[in-house]
């Protein structure tokens, strides 16, 4: 125990932690107090607001699987070149090669399983009416969140380049060709037209921007990969900590009000 | 969300300023604002005391307005040039594609409706067929489905193109005859070189939706 | 010794030998549960015989019997399956679930419910078609959906029907009983912590025990068949095959989206806020339940288990043949309307004489029908909610339904298109 007493005296743990242990009531309180990442959290909650029956534990759930799948997705990034030459082998030798090969598998199945856990939650939100006011903004922001994480799901699907991945997006993208007005082939599209010259076509639509290219090729791979590891997981940070901050300030876990 | 039936603020309040201009801005916003069917009735004024507002109210708020006006316009445009930017940014200028034109040898060496897959990796099916009016042509058929742009796999068997993503079915000609594809596949630009070989170009189609495989690029004649 | 006659190799008999031997442990700890907690002997003899029968498969398969499903079951199951069967099923068994509430969240009707999918689902595996499909790592997550989306309905079907009881007696629902406040640390972020070991756990569990599925490397000649969506948009790509892609891709999506996030603002039921309930939030419920339920996570598993090559439809037993053809002979609107009425051809009309009827369809469909319902009898409702509203959530119901109308069509007319201006690329 003196080891014990001599770091938890020492400058070093005092300037970290701020207070003693939480253990009496006075420290439960201030360690959520002074804690950046605790306080996301109220002092103190509604008991039936944190039951498991009724929360399900989904959204929880959610934010650690994004906290899994980033931790993994970095770790993966360490070895994945997004080129048309690499791609497929760089996911093979991570595979085969790689020390602690389940990196891939960890991050796939927590895709998986993220996008199950989010629907239950939006689920169980819509079941206990915990969307109606002073909610409603949250709800808007949480549906925001369910379509970026589908989002991430799909860009991340093309990255192993293999005939699943590339035909899979190729269904997946050539929907945006048929986008009105902004694709190609989308109803309206013909009519806007300047003297006869066609100003949506194939190498000018919807699709054309979001592959950057004609078909799915190498500069597609190029942005889904950056979509996938930059723009969108930004995006998903940005919004959950608006839905995070907004859970408490329109009262917290939900409960019968 | 506001109560539709509620009377205007702005309707009532302003024009009760009767200032020639704020009216006329009254005016603007009151069709818009005041639900067709209400009747405001018409009150009288009331004696304010500051009656001599008005015409220092109205300098005050088009001298603010005015800037304020061309503050926010050229903020506006600036920002909408650079997000019209932004997204003119992400439309590449340079594409790294393969070359759109292709050879597919010699036009003697095509045997009457036989569809084979040796062009299938450069995008097309060259067949020799008799198209409707009973020509014998060679003509470059897309192997994009309309639909969703799979590829479809010639099932020798049934005599068809069968898209294995959602069904659909091409006749040996390209017209479609069932499953969800909206319209025929399209024909390539087809050409014989004077050494009897052929080059099919793929930056040019022909749709027969529009009546483009009357097109005389559309086929040759055999 | 005559496994090999049934096909049944020795790794899927050992696979079925485990997952009944788990089925007779829980139902011995159902039986349990009723000894030592409810003291209900009548209950106990049954979970404990229900468990020796499991046990009794396991034994079976473990000392590689090889039983399977008989050729006439998987015939018959095959035969009267089909995408018409399939909705009229599943639309069906939620109407009940929603009707009979009361009796389906009974937890010993419940449990039985389980018991029996498990037992049927073992004895499904036994076919090597079906096993095929759900044994492709990529199918675990449908899985995972499917039983998981049916405890959640349950849980939150009883909790609903368990506070009803209470609001009709003038209670409080159950949430309000426990109103008081606990301190954050550590009731909460122990549980917190709790659940992220377990997942940790089970996610190591799931990446050591399955590998990610990794294909032939990309090539733009080869198609695989058939070409499947990722699964959380075969929904979508369910759709693809009633719509052209700008609406099942495109509208229909956005429509999905904008309705969601529009629901806080359209629902003005003050009621059943922060607590399960269902008589109280009837008409809401329903509603979600039929978007959620059938027309996404049921097409999601037609789209996993029913679709094959060539995006046909095939019986949950039977073989991917490639070479299976429907008759997909499907008509148009105009057809329909100027050649079998008129005796005219289409061939030759302008586009706009040709598709008037269509279009005359959909434009009273989206702009006639929502007045006429405000006017009969969703009256109340339009005075309620006011016009902006009524209109909203009239027009993305319209939307929701579209769906299901052009699904019955096509199933009762062989209606290909409503509208089809193939010049335009507007088809609906």
């Amino acid at each position: 125990m003196a080891i014990g007493d001599w770091i938890r005296n020492s400058q070093v743990w005092k300037s970290i932690f701020r207070h003693p242990a939480p253990r009496d009531r006075r420290n439960r309180i201030v360690v959520m107090l002074t804690n950046v990442f605790l306080h996301l959290h109220p002092v103190s909650v509604r008991k039936s607001g944190i039951a498991l029956s009724y929360t399900w534990c989904m959204g929880g759930i959610t934010f650690f699987l994004f906290l899994v799948e980033t931790v993994t997705g970095v770790l993966l990034m360490f070895y994945y070149r997004p080129t048309l030459e690499h791609a497929y082998n760089d996911i093979l030798s991570l595979r085969d090669v790689a020390t602690l090969g389940i990196l891939r598998e960890l991050h796939r199945w927590g895709a998986h399983a993220m996008v199950i856990s989010i629907w239950l939650h939006m689920y169980r939100v819509f079941l206990t009416g915990s969307y109606k006011p002073p909610r409603e903004f949250n709800w808007g922001v949480g549906v925001i969140l369910l379509v970026l994480t589908l989002l991430l799901s799909f860009t991340g699907y093309l990255l192993p380049w293999d005939q699943l991945a590339i035909w899979a997006i190729t269904v997946g993208s050539n929907m945006a060709r048929a986008t009105p007005f902004m694709g190609y082939e989308g109803p309206g599209a013909k009519f806007l037209a300047i003297g006869g010259v066609e100003l949506v076509h194939s190498g000018s639509d919807a699709r054309f921007l979001l592959l950057g290219g004609r078909f799915v090729g190498e500069t597609a791979l190029l942005r889904f990969y950056v979509l996938h590891c930059v723009a969108l997981p930004l995006a998903v940070a940005l919004l959950i900590a608006v839905h995070f901050w907004r859970v408490r300030k329109d009262g917290g876990i939900s409960g019968a009000l | 969300m506001s109560d539709p039936t509620a009377p205007s603020p702005s309707a009532s309040a302003e024009t009760t300023t009767a200032v020639a201009a704020t009216s006329a801005v009254a005016a603007a916003a009151a069709p818009a604002v005041a639900p067709p069917k209400v009747v405001v009735p018409p009150k009288p004024t009331p004696a304010k005391p500051a009656d001599k507002g008005p015409s220092r109210r109205f300098f005050l708020l088009s001298w603010f307005g005015s800037w304020f006006a061309v503050a926010w316009v050229a903020f506006s445009a600036s920002m909408l040039a650079m997000v019209l930017g932004t997204v003119r940014f992400l439309f590449p200028n340079v594409l790294s594609e393969p070359p759109t034109s292709f050879r597919a040898g010699e036009a003697t060496g095509y045997e009457e409706n036989k569809v084979d897959d040796k062009f299938k990796e450069q995008g097309a099916w060259v067949i020799r067929a008799k198209d409707e009016r009973n020509r014998d042509i060679i003509y470059a058929l897309s192997t994009i489905c309309t639909h969703l742009g799979c590829t479809p796999n010639w099932l020798e068997s049934e005599k068809k193109f069968k898209c294995p993503c959602h069904g659909s079915g091409f006749k040996i000609s390209g017209i479609n005859f069932e499953g969800p594809a909206p319209r025929p596949l399209e024909r390539y630009a087809i050409k014989k070189n004077d050494d009897g070989t052929l080059v099919i170009d793929k930056s040019r189609k022909f749709q027969k939706e529009l009546g483009q495989w009357d097109d005389a690029d559309s086929y040759i004649l055999v | 010794m005559d496994s090999h006659a049934h096909g049944l190799s020795s790794s899927v008999q050992n696979g079925l030998g485990g997952f009944y031997l788990v089925c007779a442990l829980m139902n011995f700890g159902f039986a349990a549960y009723f000894h030592f907690q409810a003291k209900n002997r009548t209950q106990v003899a049954i979970w404990g015989a229900v468990g020796a029968l499991f046990a009794l498969m396991s034994v079976a398969y473990f000392g590689h019997f090889g039983w399977s499903l008989s050729h006439g079951i998987k015939d018959f199951v095959d035969r009267i399956m089909n995408p018409v069967s399939y909705f009229a099923i599943s639309i069906l068994a939620l109407a009940a679930v929603l009707y009979f509430r009361r009796f389906f969240t009974n937890p010993i009707v419940a449990w039985s419910v389980l018991m029996i999918t498990l037992f049927c689902s073992g004895f499904a595996m036994t076919d090597p078609n079906f096993t095929a499909i759900i044994t492709k790592p990529d199918n675990v997550p449908i899985v995972i959906l499917i039983f998981s989306v049916g405890y959640f309905t349950w849980l939150a079907l009883r909790l609903a029907v368990i506070n009803d009881d209470r609001i009709a007696r003038g209670e409080p629902p159950m949430e309000k009983l426990e109103e008081d406040k606990v301190l954050t640390w550590p009731d909460l972020v122990y549980t917190e912590l709790i659940c992220m070991v377990v997942f940790t756990f089970a996610l190591v569990v799931w990446a050591y025990f399955l590998k990610a599925p990794l294909e032939q490397p990309a090539s733009s000649a080869k198609i695989p068949n058939p070409s499947k969506a990722p699964w959380y948009f075969l929904g979508l790509q369910e759709m693809l095959v009633y719509f052209d892609p700008w609406m099942a891709g495109v509208v229909l999506p956005t429509f999905i989206i904008i309705g969601l996030i529009a629901l806080p603002y359209i629902d003005f039921n003050t009621k059943g806020n922060g607590y399960y309930c269902f008589n109280e939030r009837k008409f809401a419920i329903t509603t979600f339940l039929l978007g959620f339920i059938i027309l996404w996570v049921v097409l999601i598993v037609l789209g996993t288990f029913l679709r094959g090559p060539n995006w046909n439809f095939f019986g949950l037993f039977e073989p991917w043949d490639p070479h299976k053809s429907l008759p997909l002979n499907n008509v148009n609107l105009s057809d329909y309307f100027w050649l079998y009425g008129f005796g005219k051809s289409v061939g030759s009309m302008h586009w706009l004489i040709r598709e008037l009827p269509g279009i005359l369809l959909v434009l009273g469909y989206l702009l006639l029908l929502p007045p006429i319902l405000a006017k009969t009898i969703l009256r109340d409702y339009f005075i309620k909610m006011g016009f902006i509203r009524f209109f909203l959530l009239v027009t993305l119901i319209q939307f929701m339904a579209l769906l299901p109308i052009k699904m019955v069509l096509r199933w009762t007319i062989n209606l290909k298109y409503i509208v089809f201006i193939p010049e335009a690329f507007f088809n609906i």
